[in-house]
């Protein structure tokens, strides 16, 4: 079900679709040579859409002005102080990473959402596809479940990698999917039955026809059938957990979240988006950023020792992300306002080497002071922990040649042990 | 550099056999190998370019090789990376020229042969790009057709004189029955009922001109090429003015306005959406000049000039003072909006031109200039007035007499009635007294300044001898109704883009031209062709000849329903746009968890930009699963809605002010205290009796994962945006386990169907095969269907669902 099976030859399609030779594209047969030793295979992204503040979450500034009401805490890493919102967390930072030098561009929520999720900045003729797309289409799928999963919103679009690429949606975790069933009132057999007719009709066109969409559309039917009575569809089912799971994750729907990430992973799912909002705190940010941390904290810790438990996060690469931060001076409105210039990010497993942090922010946390982070580094980093080849280059639909990752970004190689 | 020699071999193992014998004799460099490279390799590969790290222009740089692999090894084909890519399938990954055409057999042999012969090249020369050759041409005829059917006839003959030495499979054309249903489809967005096709069948021989005419003249014809419309213009609900775009567009085609006048009415429009809602276009783009010049230059002449926005043209010939000149008719254009809170979005003229040249990047600023505006396309100049333009003329003369007098003073009035709405009733004294008043002062020249400058504009580009106007939305409109377009991407003219059958579409661009771009005459040549009803080829068909022959327009290629049309097929054949249950007869006790305030509150904030919709109702669930609703637009309120904007009080305001005012209320909208509440489970009766509206009316585009979005409706955030035809899993989720599928499928006891079925199932199979896939069954399918339906209701909806889902229904016959 990886999003490059359907294949397709029509105009406008993406000449990489069909491109196998010994079934794989003939760029990943060149790249042999050069791959490297990627260990991370699933993402998991929390996406914090509305810009989360750096200086009340990973990178607090105690005895500055700025600082606001929250104070810094030890972690589990010498040396290394978060806010006090993620008390877990904070145990499970020895697995963690902090990126605090990122040096952002872009102030506006949709521009700074598109890069951050892209890698690339708007542009006119060409919408990029998003991270978890751009997994899942140089990524083999494994197992039966969809490689892209978006929880609780919408992952960024496919754009040119077209329709197959898109996340597999799940409205909120634990509510069931009502389109993996057959309607209501129509029992299994029946339904089975229905698909039996289906098929000769089906057949019947095509050994008349054969076109290729008529067979594209035949497969997606098969994968469709396939993931309705694959036995993995468990993993969406959070009633198997016990209750004190559930609990353990915080009982919110941010919680069921993440839980539900960490059973797909299990599945092998590639990757896991799980969205949540409400961070664009012009006012009365730190009310807003307690509660926040009370969602947070015990999901993305549970989460971290569990992969580690079952032996999942060396394999499993949790990134924690937003568009921008906030402003270090805090309004008269009790908020923060925009920030881009420098801002945070957590990333844990996936190989990356644990306990480090990434540059720093000056004292107000106001500008970089060393390391630039560039957004698209973000992505280099990601696209190298899973072994994708960072100069690939597709060509669109519209027969334009583009990059997956941008030229000038690199990875963080510091965190490549 | 080097590859190991492993994946060589496997690759040209796979790629198709390189020694091949058909040139024994050593090529000639000089006449055979280097117009091959000069033609298709050099303008990528040379010392300006150096795509891939490749020269080809030398031959020192050739033997270099790329960055990845040799490109040639003198006398071993099979190690040589440039023979590898040039063997490559059209759609491969990797495959060689990467633009324009692929080589052709044979200059791929003779390259083949020239390498296995030791790659020579003669000492010192060095080669430079060849333009491509302009396309073959046969003759246009000059003569006028006395109507549609003669223009359908005369461009039957000359794509059969263009496709002549091709080596193409021309299909039969299809039956009648498939004649109704694509044209019915196609034309006016849905699949024909019952009543539509047996009128169809007792009509004459002449039934497929009169089918064309009446759906040409049906009111959904309107409705579904407003979305074609809307997706080549890019119009979303959700952006100022985008509603408002929507509903005059689909006016303008109900009314029959003539293409070039709406284009000069798009491009030229100022002032405010509800008194000129074509100034939605230029809102569109946040009257952004560079933004417009590039989506104006692309969608309306189909050059992609936005390319040299930031550098010359990478695969053209544009040069980005090209683009500096076209943006300077926009550089006038400002965006104003009234002071007061949610006050009027409009258009309007500055004095002072701010698109500047030299680019930011390429001068200080005290160095750059103002642009003078220059239209940057060459007019076609044959000396003497053309017969198609003379006959555009002469009905735009006869229009003009007809019109003479009316519109001024009406347009001038309604301007009047749309800011002024409380002055009074229309005829009321006081009313009249202050439009009279109002028409010696120039309203438009004291708040909506007019633009000047795009006005020019708008004349060049719908010129009639501006050659790309009508080029470019022929090619649209045929692609959409045939299949594939002239030139692919359809918004890609260039010498390098591979338009084939010029010829062809010369002669429907001058038909539309002469008919004074009248869009219906425009769709009806190109359905009363033949090429319009050609058949698929059969399925044990070779793949390049099927794909050359569809590209060639010999063959019909398969095209599936675009997603309105999908929807709007299946409300139609499951009688879903009306009620098909009795009151009550689907009452039913639904368990379900509601929301309850507990009365406590907590501040939210929202950051998500929520989808803007028009709702009339609300949608369906609330689990996150809200993907079938349609939720409806009326045009005609979008239109008049009594907005009000005085226009004492519209000030110009800075751009600034207007961020900072708007900053300030969507901090009030985000930080709002909001009812917390808890989830309780409550059970009540419904009727569950569901109607759906049709598509064509949704707030557009639709929400991501909804129903048309992923049946393929475009985001319109892009330029150069098409609409996604590929297949996917989510597509068949959707229709095998949703609602409108479903409840299609039942037979609802108020349909024709469920009676019929009572007396004879035969004949409520032939109705059913009938109403949904437009033909009758086969002897072998009403033998399975009899098995199946099996005289209940229940095997009906079995039948019908299956039907439903069927391959056949969502793609074309």
């Amino acid at each position: 079900m990886s999003c490059s099976d359907y294949q397709f030859t029509r105009r406008r399609m993406l000449k990489t679709f069909s491109a196998s030779l010994l079934g794989m594209p003939v760029s990943q047969l060149l790249a042999q040579g050069t791959s490297l030793e990627a260990k991370a295979e699933h993402v998991i992204l929390f996406w914090n859409s509305g810009g989360m503040s750096h200086l009340d979450t990973w990178d607090p500034k105690p005895g500055r002005k700025v600082q606001g009401e929250f104070n810094p805490i030890k972690t589990s890493v010498e040396g290394m102080e978060i806010s006090e919102i993620f008390p877990q967390l904070a145990k499970q930072m020895h697995h963690g990473t902090l990126i605090r030098s990122i040096a952002g561009t872009n102030g506006d929520h949709g521009r700074a959402q598109y890069e951050l999720q892209t890698g690339f900045n708007q542009s006119p003729n060409i919408m990029h596809p998003g991270l978890g797309s751009l997994v899942v289409h140089e990524r083999e799928p494994l197992g039966d479940l969809p490689a892209l999963v978006s929880i609780s919103g919408q992952a960024a679009r496919s754009g040119y990698l077209g329709q197959q690429c898109e996340a597999y949606f799940v409205g909120r975790p634990g509510q069931k999917d009502p389109y993996l069933t057959f309607p209501e009132g129509i029992s299994h057999a029946r339904g089975m039955q229905r698909l039996q007719i289906l098929e000769k009709m089906n057949r019947r066109t095509s050994d008349q026809k054969g076109a290729k969409e008529l067979k594209a559309s035949q497969t997606a039917l098969k994968d469709a059938v396939a993931l309705m009575e694959s036995p993995a569809l468990k993993a969406f089912d959070l009633k198997e957990e016990i209750p004190a799971t559930v609990e353990k994750y915080g009982d919110t729907e941010f919680g069921r979240g993440a839980l539900l990430a960490r059973r797909l992973v299990e599945k092998g799912v590639r990757f896991v988006q799980v969205n949540r909002g409400g961070f664009d705190n012009h006012g009365n940010i730190f009310e807003a950023m307690r509660n926040h941390g009370a969602a947070m904290d015990p999901a993305i810790a549970s989460l971290i020792s569990d992969l580690k438990a079952n032996g999942k996060l060396d394999k499993t690469l949790v990134v924690v992300l937003s568009e921008f931060g906030r402003t270090p001076r805090i309004n008269d409105g009790g908020g923060r306002d925009h920030w881009a210039r420098v801002f945070s990010c957590m990333m844990a497993g996936g190989g990356l080497k644990g306990g480090s942090i990434v540059g720093a922010s000056d004292p107000d946390g106001m500008e970089v002071a060393e390391r630039p982070v560039k957004v698209a580094d973000l992505h280099a980093t990601l696209c190298h922990a899973l072994g994708i080849d960072l100069n690939k280059e597709l060509t669109t639909p519209q027969g334009r040649p583009m990059r997956l990752v941008r030229k000038e970004a690199a990875p963080i190689n510091e965190l490549f042990t | 550099m080097k590859k190991s020699q492993y994946i060589t071999l496997s690759l040209v193992a796979i790629a198709g056999t390189l020694a091949l014998p058909t040139f024994a004799a050593t090529p000639n460099f000089k006449t055979e190998v280097q117009p091959i490279l000069e033609a298709n390799c050099v303008r990528c590969h040379t010392e300006s370019k150096v795509k891939g790290g490749l020269r080809i222009d030398t031959y020192e740089g050739l033997m270099e090789g790329g960055d990845t692999a040799d490109a040639v090894v003198p006398g071993k084909p099979d190690e040589s990376e440039l023979l590898v890519r040039i063997h490559l399938r059209p759609i491969d990954e990797g495959v060689m020229p990467d633009e324009g055409q692929a080589l052709s057999g044979e200059e791929v042999a003779i390259l083949d042969a020239w390498v296995e012969a030791g790659a020579k090249w003669p000492k010192g020369v060095t080669l430079t790009e060849r333009k491509p050759e302009k396309p073959r041409r046969v003759t246009v005829p000059t003569k006028t057709p006395a109507n549609n059917a003669e223009a359908a006839v005369m461009l039957d003959d000359l794509l059969r004189r263009e496709n002549a030495e091709t080596g193409v499979i021309t299909t039969k054309t299809i039956g009648d029955d498939a004649f109704l249903r694509r044209a019915t489809i196609d034309l006016i967005g849905r699949i024909p009922t019952m009543k539509e096709i047996r009128e169809y069948q007792n009509w004459g021989e002449d039934r497929r001109a009169r089918l064309i005419e009446k759906l040409s003249s049906n009111h959904r014809f309107a409705d579904r090429w407003t979305i074609f419309m809307a997706d080549m213009l890019r119009i979303r609900s959700n952006v100022t003015g985008g509603n408002q775009l929507l509903a005059y567009i689909h006016g303008s085609l109900d009314q029959g306005k003539p293409y070039d006048d709406l284009v000069r009415e798009l491009i030229s429009a100022s002032g405010r959406v509800n008194s000129n809602p074509a100034v939605g276009y230029i809102l569109g783009d946040d009257a952004a000049p560079m933004e417009l010049a590039a989506a104006t230059s692309q969608i309306f002449l189909g050059v992609r000039i936005g390319c040299a926005m930031c550098h010359d043209h990478p695969f053209d010939d544009w040069e980005q003072k090209h683009f500096y000149d076209l943006a300077a008719f926009f550089g006038k254009t400002k965006k104003m909006q009234s002071r007061r809170q949610g006050g009027a979005v409009y258009t309007t003229e500055g004095d002072e031109m701010m698109v500047l040249w030299p680019p930011e990047d390429k001068a200080a600023p005290d160095k750059r200039r103002p642009v003078k505006p220059k239209f940057p396309f060459q007019m076609s100049d044959p000396g003497t007035t053309p017969p198609h333009i003379k006959r555009f003329e002469a009905v735009r003369l006869a229009r003009a007499e007809r019109n003479s007098g009316e519109d001024e003073a009406a347009s001038l009035d309604a301007l009047l009635d749309s800011v002024e709405p409380d002055l009074g009733k229309p005829g009321d004294p006081v009313l009249e007294e202050a439009k009279e008043e109002s028409r010696k002062l120039n309203v438009h020249g004291d708040i909506y300044r007019s633009s000047e400058l795009r006005t020019q504009l708008a004349d060049l580009i719908t010129d009639p001898r501006n050659d790309y106007f009508a080029r470019a939305f022929v090619n649209r409109v045929w692609a959409e109704l045939v299949g594939h377009g002239f030139v692919e991407p359809l918004d890609n003219f260039s010498d390098y883009s591979g338009l084939h059958h010029p010829s062809t579409l010369d002669f429907l661009a001058q038909e539309f031209i002469a008919s004074g771009y009248n869009f219906r005459t425009l769709v009806r040549i190109i359905t009363l062709s033949d090429v319009y009803r050609r058949s698929a080829l059969p399925a044990e068909t070779d793949i390049e000849i099927r794909e050359k022959s569809e590209l060639n327009f010999a063959a019909a290629p398969t095209r599936r329903m675009i997603s309105e049309v999908l929807y709007d097929s299946i409300v139609i054949a499951g009688h879903l746009e009306d009620f098909k249950w009795p009151k009550g007869a689907n009452s039913k006790e639904v368990t379900r968890e509601i929301r309850v305030p507990t009365g406590e509150y907590t501040i939210i904030e929202t950051d998500e930009p929520q989808p803007v919709m028009m709702a009339e109702k609300k949608p369906m669930r609330d689990d996150g699963y809200d993907l079938e609703s349609s939720l409806k637009i009326d045009f005609n309120s979008v239109l008049n809605s009594r907005e009000q904007a005085e226009l004492a009080t519209m000030r110009m305001e800075s751009d600034e002010a207007i961020k900072a005012r708007e900053m300030a209320a969507m901090r009030e909208e985000q930080e709002r205290r909001v009812m917390n509440f808890k989830t309780e489970t409550v059970t009540e009766t419904v009727d569950d009796n569901p109607r759906f509206d049709s598509a064509m009316r949704m707030a557009t585009p639709a929400p991501p994962a909804h129903f048309l979005r992923v049946f393929g409706q475009p985001a319109r955030t892009g330029l150069g945006e098409f609409r996604d035809d590929a297949s996917s899993l989510r597509q068949q989720l959707l229709m095998l386990n949703g609602r409108m599928t479903h409840e299609a499928s039942r037979v609802g006891t108020l349909e024709p169907i469920h009676r019929l079925l009572k007396k004879d199932q035969n004949l409520a199979i032939d109705w059913a095969y009938q109403e949904i896939l437009t033909r009758l069954p086969t002897a072998e399918e009403k033998a399975d269907a009899r098995t199946i339906v099996n005289n209940s209701a229940e095997g009906m909806a079995d039948l019908r669902w299956a039907l439903l889902n069927s391959n056949e229904f969502r793609f074309l016959p």
